[in-house]
């Protein structure tokens, strides 16, 4: 070998050899992973779950609402009055409140912080706020009210939706919770160190939180494995299964979770689709049969592994706070699936389902691709259509292809989609049930309600949203959740389990399937 | 060596027939599910166990050696013709010709192409038939792919130009065409052959990636492609090594393929 | 005198070639995201807590994307100068991403191409220098099984074992330059030159470097130019898979968000890099007679 060569070889080893040291594991600090790039540290742009998940760690609000017994809790306001009649509401907040820079927390904070709410249309967070016309005043250093051009119901349930962000906009904002923004390195983590002026001191007892941004789930559960990590957060149900055989005290089944699976036929008025296919997905008789033909026992036991429960409506049964208990969920009875059908005019010829006309009964159903969930149970539920007669073309597509489809161009048949609910409260879910939204996506922007029960359920969700009596709003909720189970306007399919891997060595913390879900008590998970 | 070429001769044709003939050596329909035996281990009833809706490995392993090992082949095809044609226009010899070709070809080798793919989705009815999506899919796969053995068969071409022995054959009056096939055409050959063989793996494997974007060989139709998606959970494998079945007979096409590339180039 | 003027007049050509390739690769790359379905979709869209008009003004800080011969002309003014625009995806500058990103994927291709190359050519030479069947068929059969296993999926195993993703990269670099390795060394190996050397009693190794080596360099530069090319195709999916964070990773979810900006700059310098380093592998295998 000539030394030329030699040199070369050691040059490309060493090169190689150039590799990044091994991670060590630093004590009091917990570690667990995102899948991608928060894209923002701003509180008040969060709209996904990384950015929400760093938000959830580090940020203060004016008060809180316990997610179980649904009832306001003091944070940064020590005190509170709703006025007038739900017009008004007047904060009284801790004393020596400061931001983790140092900068202080006072009213005037407080107050910067609402009016940009009120008029920064790109604050996601505050869209409820801002349509109810806030305007804000300051009295003194601790002591701010805030009015309404009406009388807005449950009106400390806003203030549950928006963090208190410091006035000076910076790459790592300054934070009012347990902890702050330490370090970003874009595409490898988040470092969040403990606030030194957090109002609960001397909480939290973590020094620091790292998030890694791991994409790869097989990784981060290989990391989980090895000690890297001491927290995955919802876990898929295969890499539930693994951490049940090779750590079984560290998986933890939460049990049913507000997401929900379901599918849908377009009912609107788009070009693209044959007439005669608008008549059936508009026909209740046939989405009922279409709903009753599928299996949903196969798809809990095959695509969640028996970690998820069949859905009942619109509404989880997790959320006890407003789920019909009457409800049951369908029964699958393709038999009676089949009957009903040939009552409206079908008939099973040749193992082909045929409408009035003669049309084969076949539609396309699209799913996004790359979610191995939804894509087995396009699988199943075409195997399970097919067996009365019904030929489903399953496409899988990329997200914004399918949101293009879906959302603009309403060019499509059938759909199948999931919800991550980050609220139990059904007001959030509103801009899918009236029937003038964009969002109602199986027939979005009806000028005036084609149906009697969609103009029942516009009534309804309007009384929800505005009725103070909790025991009023529920029989509103009761009802538009027997009207969807009637009309079955959307297919509601499963509720997955909310699953979670919790290292044995985590002391304090108190994981829900309500949000924060594993962040409750951030301040007190320790080692 | 003569042996162990006819060994491999053997060997590709029986996979090749093993997919024609999937209709009638298949146990089972390859979209029949069993849902009581999901991510079965092999036994009697399944010889390679089933996949995550229970549908028979084996059967759906015939099915796709069928559908990839025609149609992975005809796309490389497509792309080598491709790329002959256009680098042969630089054996022209104008400048300005060679360079426009160089440019054209490192754009099209820079060109984010998942788009192209995507926006032939989009174009595509969602009703289209399977057999659309997947001569589609390999159509646009073949007319992607030219851009990197069009480089190299550039490079061969340039070498050739300058060869004595071309141009021994231009001064004694031998037409180009005869030049271009009976002399130039034997020194390229190999490299064509090494071309087409690296691309058939490449488009079998991106055929599953196109999955993703709802292109490839849809579902419940079987591929190589499709079914070599399990690889990327160990555990999965771990459980059921038969998974790595497509794997090996793709490896085992390789092997053979390698061993029957033309060793020698034509004395001249 | 007149090689060195053919140098210099193929590396003005490839100079000016560089130009029109990175501005025209660049606008149809930026056309191909713009006008792909999805590229007015987001997140937002799907997300009932937001309404309407929020949405709308979300999608209005995107207006300046939607005219694509106006963005184009605006973002390769301000790329003169340096600036890339901000990604809409990570809200950081382009060239901060980039610059952050590229070292792990500079890393990794380079590393992964040397290595590959090298082994590539050990491989091919024991598939022709010994002459001997047994060891070109395994060695064929060693290329064939590296030629079939998905790169990402062979990456995916090294990192579970804690070994070197780079090599993973090489590995699968090996069999896509192996067949050229092997077509060229065949060539040189039948050519009458060395078989009179080899007749007049020169040592294997200085036939090897005389007769092959040096008189290959110019095939093997270009081979060299497409393996490059090759490992930054292969980089994507290993980095998306291992979690590497580099610029791979990066085009994998830029293209996902559609992320115009940011594809944009990377369109620009990924063109920019393909036309260098396949003019500079031209150049290396430009033959040195005249005509």
């Amino acid at each position: 070998m000539t030394t030329k060569l030699s040199v070369f070889c050691a040059l490309t080893l060493l090169l190689a050899a150039c590799r990044p040291a091994a991670q060590n594991i630093v004590p009091k600090q917990l570690r667990f992973a995102i899948p991608g790039d928060p894209p923002t540290f701003d509180p008040l742009v969060v709209n996904e779950s990384n950015a929400g998940a760093i938000r959830d760690l580090t940020s203060g609000y004016l008060l809180r609402i316990d997610r179980v017994t649904d009832e306001p809790q003091p944070d940064l306001a020590e005190s509170w009055q709703v006025k007038d009649g739900g017009r008004a509401i007047a904060f009284h907040l801790l004393k020596d409140l400061k931001f983790s820079d140092g900068s202080p927390l006072t009213a005037d904070q407080v107050a910067q912080t609402l009016r940009r709410l009120a008029t920064d249309a790109a604050t996601t967070v505050g869209d409820a706020f801002r349509e109810a016309h806030p305007e804000v005043s300051v009295s003194s250093p601790l002591d701010l009210e805030v009015h309404f051009r009406t009388s807005v119901p449950r009106l400390e349930r806003l203030f549950d939706q928006f963090a208190i962000a410091p006035a000076k906009p910076a790459k790592l904002p300054g934070t009012a919770g347990p902890f702050f923004i330490a370090e970003f390195q874009p595409g490898a983590f988040v470092l969040l160190a403990r606030n030194p002026n957090y109002w609960k001191r001397p909480l939290p007892r973590l020094d620091s939180i790292r998030i890694d941004i791991q994409s790869s789930h097989e990784i981060e559960l290989t990391r989980f494995l090895r000690g890297e990590f001491q927290v995955i957060d919802r876990l898929e149900p295969d890499f539930f299964e693994r951490i049940v055989r090779n750590q079984p005290g560290a998986a933890r089944d939460l049990g049913a979770s507000l997401d929900s699976e379901f599918l849908w036929f377009n009912q609107s008025d788009a070009k693209t689709l044959p007439d005669f296919k608008r008549a059936w997905f508009r026909s209740a008789t046939f989405r009922h049969a279409i709903s009753a033909a599928i299996h949903r026992e196969d798809i809990i036991s095959v695509v969640y592994k028996g970690h998820a429960h069949a859905a009942a409506g619109p509404i989880s049964s997790a959320n006890h706070a407003w789920f019909n208990t009457a409800l049951q969920p369908l029964a699958t009875d393709p038999q009676a699936a089949l009957k009903s059908l040939e009552a409206e005019g079908f008939a099973l010829r040749d193992k082909v389902l045929r409408d009035g006309t003669g049309h084969p009964v076949e539609f396309t159903l699209i799913t996004n691709a790359g979610n191995t969930a939804r894509e087995t149970m396009l699988k199943l539920i075409k195997a399970d259509l097919a067996k009365i007669g019904i030929d489903v073309k399953t496409v899988a597509l990329d997200g914004r292809s399918l949101g293009t489809r879906i959302g603009r161009t309403l060019d499509y048949e059938a759909a199948l989609q999931g919800f991550s609910n980050t609220d139990p409260d059904p007001v959030n879910e509103m801009n899918v049930w009236l029937s003038s939204k964009d969002m109602h996506f199986w027939r979005p922007n009806q000028p005036v309600p084609d149906t009697g029960w969609e103009k029942r359920i516009d009534e309804l969700e309007d009384k929800q949203a505005t009725e103070p009596s909790r025991e009023a709003r529920r029989k509103a909720l009761d009802e538009f959740q027997q009207i969807v189970r009637d009309q079955e306007p959307v297919i509601y399919l499963v509720n997955p389990d909310y699953l979670v891997a919790i290292s044995p060595l985590v002391k304090g913390m108190q994981p829900g399937v309500a949000p924060p879900q594993l962040w409750r008590s951030v301040e007190q998970i320790s080692f | 060596m003569i042996r162990i070429r006819r060994a491999a001769i053997l060997l590709l044709v029986a996979i090749a027939l093993s997919g024609l003939f999937a209709g009638k050596l298949a146990p089972y329909p390859y979209d029949r599910q069993d849902r009581q035996a999901i991510d079965a281990p092999p036994d009697s009833k399944f010889v390679m166990g089933t996949d995550d809706v229970g549908r028979d490995r084996f059967s759906r392993l015939l099915w796709a050696t069928g559908v990839s090992a025609l149609l992975a082949p005809a796309a490389a095809l497509c792309s080598i013709a491709i790329a002959l044609m256009v680098s042969s226009l630089t054996a022209l010899g104008r400048p300005a010709l060679n360079y426009s070709i160089d440019g054209f070809t490192t754009i099209c080798l820079s060109l984010p192409w998942i788009f192209l793919f995507i926006i032939l989705r989009s174009e595509l009815p969602l009703g289209t038939g399977a057999a659309a999506v997947i001569a589609t899919t390999f159509g646009l796969m073949g007319v992607a792919g030219w851009p990197v053995p069009a480089r190299v068969f550039t490079a061969s071409i340039a070498e050739i130009r300058q060869s004595g022995w071309l141009m021994q054959a231009r001064a004694a009056g031998i037409s180009a065409p005869r030049i271009a096939i009976r002399y130039a055409w034997p020194h390229l050959r190999s490299l064509a052959m090494a071309q087409f063989y690296i691309l058939i793996p490449a488009y079998v494997l991106a055929e599953a990636s196109l999955g993703l974007l709802g292109l490839g060989v849809p579902d419940p139709i079987p591929s190589w492609g499709n079914l070599l998606v399990d690889l990327q959970h160990p555990d999965i494998v771990r459980a059921n090594p038969w998974v790595l079945a497509p794997l090996g007979l793709l490896i085992i096409v390789m092997i053979c393929l390698e061993i029957l590339a033309p060793q020698k180039e034509v004395a001249l | 005198m007149k090689v060195r003027g053919k140098l210099m007049r193929g590396l003005a050509g490839a100079v000016l070639n560089l130009v029109p390739v990175v501005l025209i690769g660049g606008f149809l790359s930026a056309a191909l995201v713009r006008y792909s379905p999805g590229f007015d979709v987001d997140e937002n869209d799907w997300n009932p807590q937001i309404s309407a008009a929020t949405r709308a003004a979300l999608h209005a800080e995107r207006e300046s994307e939607n005219h694509l011969p106006s963005f184009y002309l605006n973002y390769l003014r301000a790329a003169l100068h340096g600036n890339f625009g901000k990604s809409d995806h990570y809200k950081l500058p382009v060239s901060e991403l980039l610059a952050d990103r590229a070292g792990a994927t500079l890393e990794l291709v380079i590393t992964g191409t040397l290595s590959g190359l090298l082994f590539g050519g050990v491989l091919a030479w024991f598939a022709v220098w010994p002459r001997r069947t047994i060891l070109a068929v395994a060695a064929a059969g060693v290329s064939g099984l590296l030629l079939a296993i998905p790169p990402a999926v062979l990456a995916l195993e090294f990192f579970q074992r804690d070994a070197w993703v780079e090599m993973a990269l090489a590995l699968a670099v090996v069999p896509r330059v192996f067949g050229s390795m092997r077509a060229i060394l065949t060539e040189f190996a039948a050519s009458s030159a060395l078989l009179a050397a080899r007749a007049r009693g020169l040592g294997a190794f200085a036939l090897a470097m005389r007769y092959v080596f040096r008189p290959a360099l110019p095939r093997l530069a270009t081979l060299a130019g497409v393996a490059l090319v090759l490992a930054f195709g292969l980089a994507i999916p290993v980095e998306s898979l291992c979690d590497v964070n580099g610029v791979g990773n990066l085009a994998w979810h830029a293209a996902t968000a559609r992320d115009l900006p940011l594809l944009c700059g990377l369109a620009l310098i990924i063109t920019s890099i393909v036309a260098v380093v396949q003019s500079l592998a031209s150049l290396a295998g430009e033959p040195t007679t005249n005509p």
